[in-house]
């Protein structure tokens, strides 16, 4: 009997705790008008500084829900004219394509936007602007390798790195829209070989992560891989002897393959001024820095020189293709990698 | 009377359906027409992936079993060297979320990882991808999920009649006859539903997978969704996997069959004595897996932690120990209470074929991705919305979106399987004449709930909310989807690290979880031995 009331005391207290806690958040939500929500798949620690500037210097309060990109573009749909979003912020071209083309953005037209941003890493329309890139290019065991045997990415096919190679999967996005900027610049057919290619050449089964195939590169089981370039930053500035190197692909024909972290202002934002002095703030000098500082990324903006340690390693070409491309050919580029069994 | 139970029929049947509703929603996708998509995945993926999948359910489910089974009863009826630590030391394991595990083994093991790298250097041998074939994802799950079987089977062993493990022995049976002839037998249903479980969640595992990049149907899922943006064809592929969790309850029902052989008293006789050398040997087994599955992961995220203490531990903590907490208590309540009525005992429910199938579907949620299950549930209030509007109401998705109600709702639906196995297991015990008795002298169920059922269902209710309780706190792809602002728990930061491969600092958050989850099972194994 006892035990029975207790239970109902406690289902009853439990309910209560939810509603208070549902309501609370909501509350928190509509006390500050001129505050901004952003919806993010970068994460909390690399997002967290940049809005801490922003706040410091507009004192525009900014709360932010990180989440999968596929999933969070779902409920952002979903919650409609209802969504509590002014911005969306997420990594890869292919994401922020797909964003655009579900509704989910309202065009920005801002000079100072376009002053700091380059045309490539924008979509063309203005529904989003890319905000830090990312080279995906290759890396190799400096013990074991020559940079003057590296060219391209399409080179590393070759037979002569037979058993020598080491790739991400092909279920990441990185993979995906660096294949889908072979399709845009070689066509569907060359591309499958080299892909074809690529596979026969794998010293490993291919790798969910990139630490992992420097990891691989360092222990001996293969030569060269691809990798986004932070991945190695990060590393090289915990390890400054690493016996690894970048070398930038593809630059007497079509640059290196970049991708970009971006956002975008949700249409349905109830606070658009705001939002759109956030996204011109994280195109400022300013949170260009701290994205270079916090995660080893090159900055979008074409005004700042990138870290010391990117300085590094030398400047690149990098591939002009308008991102958005990514975008477009990614189900082709995904059908094409599952047609060849690229794990 | 009659009308009463009808009314209690209906309740359940009601509650059984609210618990599917994300189920239903995910399956109602057949109704929108496939795509094109179909036959590119027929063509290319699936047939790969049925197989690697069908290896994977195979691989795993014979190590479970045989693991947890041999396991269980080591501890049960034989003594040996450290039997009385290890006995529940064996539980710990479960208190890691399985992710975690992968990623530590893969950081120990693979080529690149350490132990790989000594045997490299001390014996010469050549290096090895293990993450090529099956045999090293199978084997972390094995060790993952060992413990749903050996919990189960344990106490099916401690309660056999230890007459009939007499009498074998007496008629000159061989121990390994005893247990192969007298024991296992007698624990099949045990082991069966522990087998059941595991089973689901290998199916619906998608983090294990990613980090061995090992293909199976949810790769397919998540492509369709992800790479093809097609989430209709996501949900038609995720709701096959809803028919296999049917299928394999069936079969369980199937092994679990009439027999039980059980006695109401625990006996602590053990009948066997592993002396001298056979005894240290048996330790040496249950020690090794002790130690490969909870014991070496724990030192390594200790090891990773200690370089990154102070980079990662921030104010922010309090917030992810509290969400996670708050959210972890709540859901545990909510979904035990649910299990514990649709558990409890009814003529009425016996002879309603309908019914049990109902409540059965309504546990099939532990057989889908969680993100799958999570959309599904958003795609319902999104529904009903409509039809709100329709009727000239006003859309509920802001209010339920990004709410605690909505998430509490998801885990009662992802965790009826592991509270309803435990509370249904007890409530089966409970012989239909108590039912009978009650109504010859007029009373009425509802006192014979409070004052007969419950009471004896104690025991499964409590360690089905402890099960629940671990699972809740461990759960990533729902809570990410569905939390308020603010709610992160330690889960989500264990994952936004380590997805970005920060491993040494997500082993931070990852350790204070498998520390909470050790201390919930300790209280499992409390109230085990006070049961017995």
């Amino acid at each position: 009997m006892e035990y029975q009331v207790n239970k109902k005391v406690s289902i009853f207290s439990v309910l209560a705790i939810s509603i208070l806690s549902t309501s609370f958040s909501t509350a928190v939500l509509s006390a500050n008008d001129d505050s901004l929500t952003v919806y993010s798949t970068r994460k909390e620690h690399l997002i967290e500084p940049l809005f801490n500037a922003f706040t410091d210097k507009t004192g525009i309060r900014v709360k932010y829900l990180t989440g999968k990109g596929g999933a969070l573009i779902e409920r952002i749909k979903l919650e409609g004219k209802k969504t509590k979003a002014d911005l969306f912020m997420t990594v890869d071209a292919g994401n922020l394509w797909y964003a655009g083309t579900q509704n989910l953005f309202q065009p920005v037209s801002s000079e100072i936007i376009k002053n700091n941003i380059p045309k490539h890493l924008r979509d063309p329309n203005g529904l989003w602007s890319g905000l830090s890139v990312r080279a995906r290019t290759i890396i190799y065991s400096t013990d074991r390798v020559n940079p003057s045997e590296l060219s391209t990415y399409q080179d590393l096919a070759n037979k002569k790195w037979k058993g020598k190679l080491c790739l991400r999967t092909s279920k990441k996005v990185y993979t995906k829209s660096l294949v889908s900027s072979l399709i845009h610049h070689d066509g569907i057919e060359k591309t499958t070989e080299v892909v074809r290619g690529w596979i026969d050449n794998l010293a490993a089964t291919p790798h969910a992560e990139d630490v992992h195939i420097m990891g691989s590169i360092l222990a001996g089981q293969c030569d060269v891989g691809i990798v986004n370039s932070y991945y190695f930053g990060r590393l090289q500035a915990e390890d400054p002897n690493v016996a690894l190197k970048l070398f930038w692909a593809n630059q007497d024909s079509t640059g290196t393959h970049v991708n970009v972290s971006g956002a975008g202002v949700i249409k349905h934002s109830k606070n658009k001024e705001n939002a759109i002095k956030l996204l011109e703030f994280l195109t400022s000098v300013e949170a260009q820095k701290i994205y270079v500082d916090l995660n080893k990324e090159y900055p979008a903006s074409q005004k700042l020189k990138a870290d010391n340690l990117i300085a590094l390693w030398g400047d690149f070409n990098q591939d002009k293709m308008n991102l958005s491309v990514a975008g477009k050919n990614q189900a082709d580029s995904v059908s094409l990698m599952q047609r060849e069994g690229y794990k | 009377m009659n009308r009463k139970e009808n009314n209690s029929n209906f309740l359940m049947g009601m509650l059984a359906l609210a618990v599917s509703f994300p189920i239903i929603v995910v399956c109602s996708a057949w109704f929108f027409p496939g795509t094109e998509l179909w036959s590119h995945f027929l063509e290319n993926l699936l047939p790969e992936l049925i197989v690697s999948t069908l290896i994977l359910l195979l691989g795993v489910g014979i190590g479970v079993s045989v693991l947890g089974t041999l396991l269980a009863y080591l501890v049960v009826m034989v003594e040996f060297p450290g039997r009385r630590w290890l006995e529940w030391a064996l539980f710990l394991p479960f208190a890691i979320p399985a992710y975690v595990l992968a990623f530590v083994y893969l950081g120990v093991f693979d080529y690149s990882g350490y132990a790989q790298v000594w045997l490299r250097e001390f014996t010469g041998m050549p290096g090895f991808d293990i993450r090529a074939g099956s045999w090293a994802i199978i084997l972390t799950f094995v060790l993952v999920f060992y413990p749903y079987v050996y919990m189960i089977a344990r106490a099916s062993f401690k309660r056999q009649k230890i007459q009939m493990i007499e009498a074998g022995k007496m008629l000159g049976a061989k121990p390994f006859l005893v247990f192969w002839k007298i024991s296992v037998p007698l624990a099949r249903p045990a082991i069966a539903a522990g087998l059941l479980v595991t089973l689901m969640e290998t199916l619906a595992d998608f983090g294990v997978v990613s980090l061995f990049n090992y293909s199976t149907f949810t790769t397919a899922i998540y492509s369709a969704w992800g790479d093809f943006r097609s989430i209709e064809v996501a949900a038609q592929l995720a709701s096959i996997l809803v028919l296999i969790a049917f299928f394999l309850i069936y079969f369980e029902k199937k092994a679990r069959g009439k027999a039980k052989y059980y006695s109401s008293d625990v006996s602590h006789i053990r009948p066997y004595n592993a002396e001298g050398i056979s005894g240290w040997i048996i330790f040496l087994f249950v020690f090794g897996v002790f130690m490969l599955s909870f014991a070496m992961p724990m030192l390594q995220l200790v090891i990773w932690s200690m370089k990154k203490y102070s980079e990662e531990i921030s104010q922010f903590y309090f917030n992810y120990l509290s969400s996670t907490g708050i959210l972890t208590v709540s859901a545990t309540i909510l979904t035990v209470a649910v299990a514990t009525m649709l558990a409890l005992p009814s003529r009425r429910k016996d002879e309603s074929k309908a019914l049990q199938l109902l409540i059965r579907f309504s546990t099939l949620g532990y057989a889908l991705p969680g993100s799958v299950m999570a959309v599904g549930l958003l795609y319902g209030v999104q529904n009903i919305s409509l039809v709100s509007i329709h009727l000239g109401g006003s859309s509920i998705n802001h209010i339920l979106f990004g709410s605690v109600a909505l998430l509490l709702f998801a885990y009662i639906s992802r965790f009826m399987a592991i509270a309803f196995n435990s509370t249904s297991a007890s409530s089966e015990q409970i012989k239909p004449v108590f039912e009978q008795s009650a109504r010859l002298l007029g009373s009425s169920r509802m006192r014979l709930i409070k004052e007969i059922y419950l009471p004896m269902m104690t025991p499964g209710i409590l360690a089905g909310g402890l099960l629940v309780a671990v699972d809740v706190m461990k759960e990533l792809p729902a809570t990410y989807l569905l939390r308020p602002f603010g709610w992160d728990t330690l889960a989500i930061r264990v994952f936004e690290l380590s997805s970005e491969g920060l491993y040494d600092r997500a082993a931070i958050p990852a350790l204070i979880m498998v520390f909470l989850g050790a201390i919930i099972m300790l209280l499992f194994i409390r109230l085990d031995s006070e049961k017995y």
